[in-house]
C-alpha cells in the first residue's frame, strides 16, 4: 500500500500534516505499507466473507437477501494513542455523572432549575420530559444506565461531544463484532502491538444490569425487551441477548399481574423478571402509562417499575437530558454538580433564547450549523455553508419567530481516517461513538464504533446515509514511543 | 423457554410436516394417474376434501380442472394449507426464534421457500411434477434431519417432537380419508376390488409406508390391511398409532399439565379400539373424523397448558 499520494486538508488520525504516521499508527502503517495491492484486497476479501458468516446467524432476510447487516466494513481500523483515551475516558465518566445527577434532580427537587443554572422554560418545552416519572428514585439513583455519546475531532484535533444518546443508543455490536473481523485479517498486529481488548463490554453489561435488581442476593431473571424481529437493531438486540445469556423477550411475552410484579410467559408458568433492558422507545413501553395504541409494550410496566418491582435501563425519562438544548448545559452540569472543570469540551453551541447567542447566530447564519432543539435524525437542520440564501433567510424568520426551539453550532471539519479504495489510500471523515455504562460506578468500553462516511467529502456517518464502520484500537506506546 | 418460543417451535414442526405430506399426497395422486388404464376415472377431488378445504376450494373454483385441484393444494395463497403457504408459515415463525436452531436449519427452510417460488409453476405440467415432488420432500426431510442430528434435547427440542408427532397422526388419519373416498372410479363393478386395492397402494405409497407395510405385513394389499398398518403398527413411523405413543413418551419431559395428559390418554384409547376389518368394510369416514376432532382437542390442551402463560 503506498502512502506517497495520501493527504488531506482535515485533521487525520492516522497520518500526520507531514506525511509521517502518528506514533501509536506507525507498526500498522509500516505493516499496510509492505502489502501489495493484492494481498490487500484479499483482506478486504476475508473481512466481508468473515463479517458475512458472523453475522449471518443474526440477519433478518427478506427473500433470501441480507437486509439487515449493510454496514460496511473497512479494514484500516483506527487508532487512538493510550494516554489520549484515558483522558477521554475520565471525560466521559465525568460527563455521565452529571448527566445522571441532572436527571434525578429534573425528576426529584429541581435543585438545578431554583438555582437559576438551567431555565425552567426549556423543561417545559421538552419532548422528552416524562411526567410520570416526576417523584421516582431508581436503583442506585442512575437513570442513564447505557450511553452512547457521540464525539468528533475538529481541525486543531481537539475532541468534542457532539450529543448522547441516552435513550435506546444502538452500534455496540458493531463494535465487537468489527474486532473480531480486524482480529482474523491482521493477527499477526495483535501479536506485536499492544492493543487494548473490548471483548469484555457483554459482561459489563450484565454486571451493570444484575446490579439493579429488586432482589439483591437471588440470581436475578434479566431480559431484553425488543420491538422484534422487523426492527433494524434486531440483529443487535439478539447478538447481546446471546451474548449474555438472557432472554430476548416481545411485549407480548410480559405481563404485570396484581401484585405489580413483571412476569414473563414461559411453559413452566409465570416466571417473575428482575430487570429488563429494553430496547423498545419509552412511548411504546407501556399503554397504560403513554401511547395506548402501542403493541410493542407491556401494558402496567410502568406502575411495576415505580412500585420498584422491576428495574428498566434505561430507565423511562433518562431523555430528558438528550436533547439538543438541553447538550449545551453539559458544562454547566458538570460545574453545578460535581464542582469540576469539564474534561471534554462540547462543541461549541449557541441557544437562540439568549439575546447575546442569538444575535451572533443571526450574524453568521452562513458559517453554522442551525439545529431544532427536540428533531433527530439530521431533520430540518440548516447547514449554513451549504445552504442558499433563500434557506437562511428562511431560518432567520424560524429562530426570531421560536428563538427557544434553536440552538446553532460552527461548522466542524471532522478528522479523517484512511480507508481502502481501488486507488490506494484515501481520507474519509469518522466519528467515534463510546458507550458508557453507569452502576455504582461508570466505565466507558475501549474506544468505541468509529463510523465513517464512506462518500469522498461525506461528513455524514449514519448508517443509514452510507455510512460505514471501522475497528477502533486503543494502542499502548512501548518504550521507544511506538504503537 | 418463553411461551411464544415453544410455540413457535411447535407450529414451526407442523407446518414443516404438513408440508411434506401435501407434497407426498399429491405426488402420488400423480404415479397413480400413470398407472390407470380407460377403464377407471381418476379424480383429485377427495385430496380438497383431505385437507378440509372444500367450501373455500368451490368459492375459489367453481369449476373444478384438475389444474385447479393441483394449483390449491401446492400453491395458491388462499389456501392455508397448501405446501406454499405451510413453508412460507414455517419460515415466517423461524424469523423470530431463529437463535433456538442451528444456522442450517434457516438455510434450508428458505432454500425451499425460494424453490417453490421460482419452480412452482411446473407443478403444472406433468412432465415436472414429480420432479417438483422428490425436490420439496427431500427438502423437508433435510429440515428434519438437521433438527435430530443437530439440536440439544432441551425443552425446545420437546416442543418440535409434540408438533411433529401431533401433525403426521392427523395427517395419516387424513390421507386414509382421502384414499377411502374414491380417488379411482371403475366404469365396471367386477374391476371394483382390484382398483380398489390399488387405491390403497397409493396410500401406502404416500405415507412412505409401501415398502414398511410388504416388510410387516406379507399379505397382497387390501383395505382392512391397509388400514390397520396405518392405524395401529407400533413400529411404523407414520401410523397413528406409533405418533402417540411417541406422544406418551415426550410427555414426562416436560412440565407436566394433567390436562394434555388426559386428552392423550382420550385420543390413544380411540385409535387402539378402533377396528380396521370393521371400518374397512363400512365407511371410515366418520372414525377419521372423530379421531381428528380428538387431536384437535389434545393440540387445544397443549397449548392453553404451554402457550398461554
Amino acid at each position: 500500500m503506498d502512502w506517497t499520494e495520501y493527504s488531506t486538508p482535515s485533521f487525520d488520525e492516522l497520518i500526520d500534516p507531514a506525511g509521517q504516521p502518528r506514533p501509536a499508527a506507525r507498526r500498522l502503517v509500516e505493516y499496510l505499507s509492505g502489502l501489495s495491492g493484492r494481498e490487500l484486497a484479499e483482506r478486504q476479501d476475508a473481512a466481508d466473507v468473515a463479517a458475512r458468516v458472523m453475522g449471518i446467524t443474526f440477519t433478518v432476510y427478506s427473500d433470501g437477501r441480507n437486509v439487515d447487516r449493510t454496514l460496511p466494513f473497512d479494514l484500516i481500523p483506527r487508532i487512538i494513542d493510550r494516554r489520549e483515551w484515558e483522558r477521554t475516558e475520565a471525560g466521559l465518566v465525568q460527563r455521565m455523572q452529571a448527566l445522571n445527577m441532572f436527571i434525578g434532580d429534573i425528576y426529584g427537587a429541581q435543585r438545578i432549575v431554583r438555582d437559576k443554572v438551567f431555565p425552567a422554560e426549556l423543561l417545559e418545552h421538552s419532548v422528552n420530559f416524562r411526567s410520570q416519572c416526576v417523584g421516582v428514585r431508581p436503583p442506585l439513583d442512575v437513570w442513564a444506565h447505557i450511553c452512547g455519546s457521540d464525539l468528533v475531532r475538529d481541525a486543531d484535533g481537539t475532541l468534542y461531544a457532539l450529543e448522547d444518546n441516552l435513550r435506546i443508543p444502538s452500534g455496540v455490536s458493531y463494535m465487537l463484532e468489527n474486532r473480531m473481523v480486524a482480529k482474523r485479517v491482521f493477527p499477526e498486529l495483535f501479536d506485536t502491538s499492544a492493543i487494548l481488548p473490548v471483548d469484555d463490554y457483554p459482561s459489563q453489561l450484565y454486571d451493570t444490569l444484575a446490579a439493579l435488581s429488586p432482589r439483591p442476593g437471588d440470581l436475578p431473571t434479566i431480559v431484553l425487551l425488543t420491538p422484534g424481529v422487523f426492527n433494524s437493531a434486531y440483529f443487535e438486540h439478539a447478538y447481546l441477548a446471546q451474548a449474555m445469556g438472557i432472554e430476548l423477550v416481545e411485549g407480548s411475552d410480559l405481563f404485570v399481574a396484581d401484585d405489580d410484579c413483571t412476569y414473563m410467559r414461559t411453559v413452566y408458568g409465570p416466571q417473575r423478571v428482575d430487570v429488563i433492558y429494553r430496547r423498545v422507545d419509552d412511548l411504546f413501553i407501556d399503554p397504560e402509562a403513554f401511547r395506548p395504541d402501542s403493541v410493542l409494550g407491556v401494558p402496567g410496566l410502568i406502575r411495576s417499575w415505580r412500585a420498584g418491582k422491576v428495574a428498566l435501563a434505561n430507565a423511562p425519562g433518562a431523555g430528558v437530558a438528550d436533547d439538543k438544548v438541553v447538550f449545551a448545559y453539559v458544562p454547566k452540569m458538570i460545574r453545578y454538580y460535581l464542582d469540576q472543570e469539564p474534561i471534554l469540551p462540547n462543541v461549541p453551541s449557541y441557544l437562540c433564547h439568549d439575546q447575546d447567542d442569538r444575535r451572533y447566530v443571526l450574524e453568521h447564519l452562513d458559517q453554522l450549523v442551525v439545529k431544532p432543539a427536540n428533531e433527530s435524525g439530521g431533520y430540518g437542520m440548516l447547514i449554513g455553508p451549504r445552504a442558499s440564501r433563500e434557506e437562511r433567510e428562511k431560518f432567520r424568520a424560524l429562530i426570531q419567530a421560536d428563538p427557544r426551539n434553536y440552538m446553532a453550532q460552527p461548522t466542524l471539519s471532522l478528522s479523517t481516517a484512511p480507508i481502502v479504495t481501488a486507488n490506494g489510500p484515501a481520507p474519509r471523515h469518522i466519528d467515534l461513538r463510546p458507550f458508557i455504562l453507569s452502576r455504582q460506578d461508570t466505565c466507558v468500553t475501549t474506544g468505541g464504533l468509529t463510523r465513517v462516511a464512506m462518500t469522498e467529502g461525506s461528513l455524514v456517518v449514519n448508517s443509514s446515509q452510507g455510512g460505514g464502520a471501522k475497528d477502533t484500537w486503543i494502542v499502548d506506546l512501548d518504550e521507544e514511543g511506538h504503537g | 423457554m418463553l411461551s411464544r418460543v415453544a410455540d413457535d417451535l411447535y407450529w414451526f414442526s407442523r407446518y414443516l410436516r404438513r408440508a411434506e405430506n401435501t407434497a407426498r399426497l399429491v405426488g402420488v395422486g400423480s404415479l397413480l394417474q400413470l398407472d390407470l388404464n380407460r377403464s377407471v376415472r381418476f379424480s383429485w377431488r377427495p385430496m380438497i376434501a383431505t385437507v378440509g378445504a372444500e367450501d373455500l376450494f368451490g368459492a375459489c373454483h367453481p369449476q373444478a380442472e384438475d389444474a385447479d385441484i393441483l394449483d390449491f393444494l401446492l400453491l395458491d395463497p388462499r389456501n392455508p394449507s397448501s405446501l406454499r403457504v405451510s413453508v412460507e408459515q414455517a419460515r415466517e415463525l423461524l424469523r423470530g426464534i431463529r437463535d433456538a436452531l442451528p444456522q442450517e436449519v434457516w438455510e434450508a427452510v428458505n432454500a425451499l421457500h425460494l424453490y417453490i417460488g421460482a419452480e412452482g409453476s411446473k407443478v403444472l405440467t406433468r412432465r415436472y411434477r414429480v420432479d417438483f415432488i422428490h425436490h420439496v420432500t427431500d427438502g423437508c426431510l433435510k429440515v428434519g434431519g438437521l433438527l435430530q442430528a443437530n439440536v440439544s434435547r432441551d425443552i425446545g427440542f420437546q416442543f418440535l417432537r409434540l408438533g411433529t408427532a401431533i401433525e403426521q397422526a392427523d395427517m395419516t388419519t387424513r390421507i386414509i380419508d382421502a384414499g377411502a373416498s374414491g380417488l379411482v372410479t371403475p366404469r365396471h363393478e367386477e374391476d371394483r376390488e382390484a382398483y380398489q386395492n390399488m387405491q390403497w397402494m397409493a396410500v401406502l405409497r404416500s405415507l412412505a409406508a409401501y415398502q414398511m407395510y410388504r416388510r410387516h405385513v406379507r399379505q397382497r394389499v387390501s383395505a382392512a390391511h391397509a388400514l390397520r398398518f396405518l392405524l395401529h403398527n407400533t413400529e411404523f413411523p407414520r401410523s397413528v398409532l406409533f405418533c402417540l405413543v411417541r406422544l406418551q413418551r415426550i410427555l414426562p419431559a416436560m412440565p407436566p399439565r394433567p390436562a394434555v395428559e388426559r386428552a392423550l390418554t382420550r385420543v390413544t384409547g380411540l385409535v387402539r379400539q378402533a377396528d380396521p376389518a370393521a371400518l374397512a368394510a363400512g365407511d371410515p369416514t366418520a372414525f377419521m373424523d372423530e379421531a381428528q376432532v380428538y387431536l384437535g382437542q389434545l393440540h387445544q390442551a397443549i397449548a392453553e397448558s404451554y402457550f398461554a402463560g
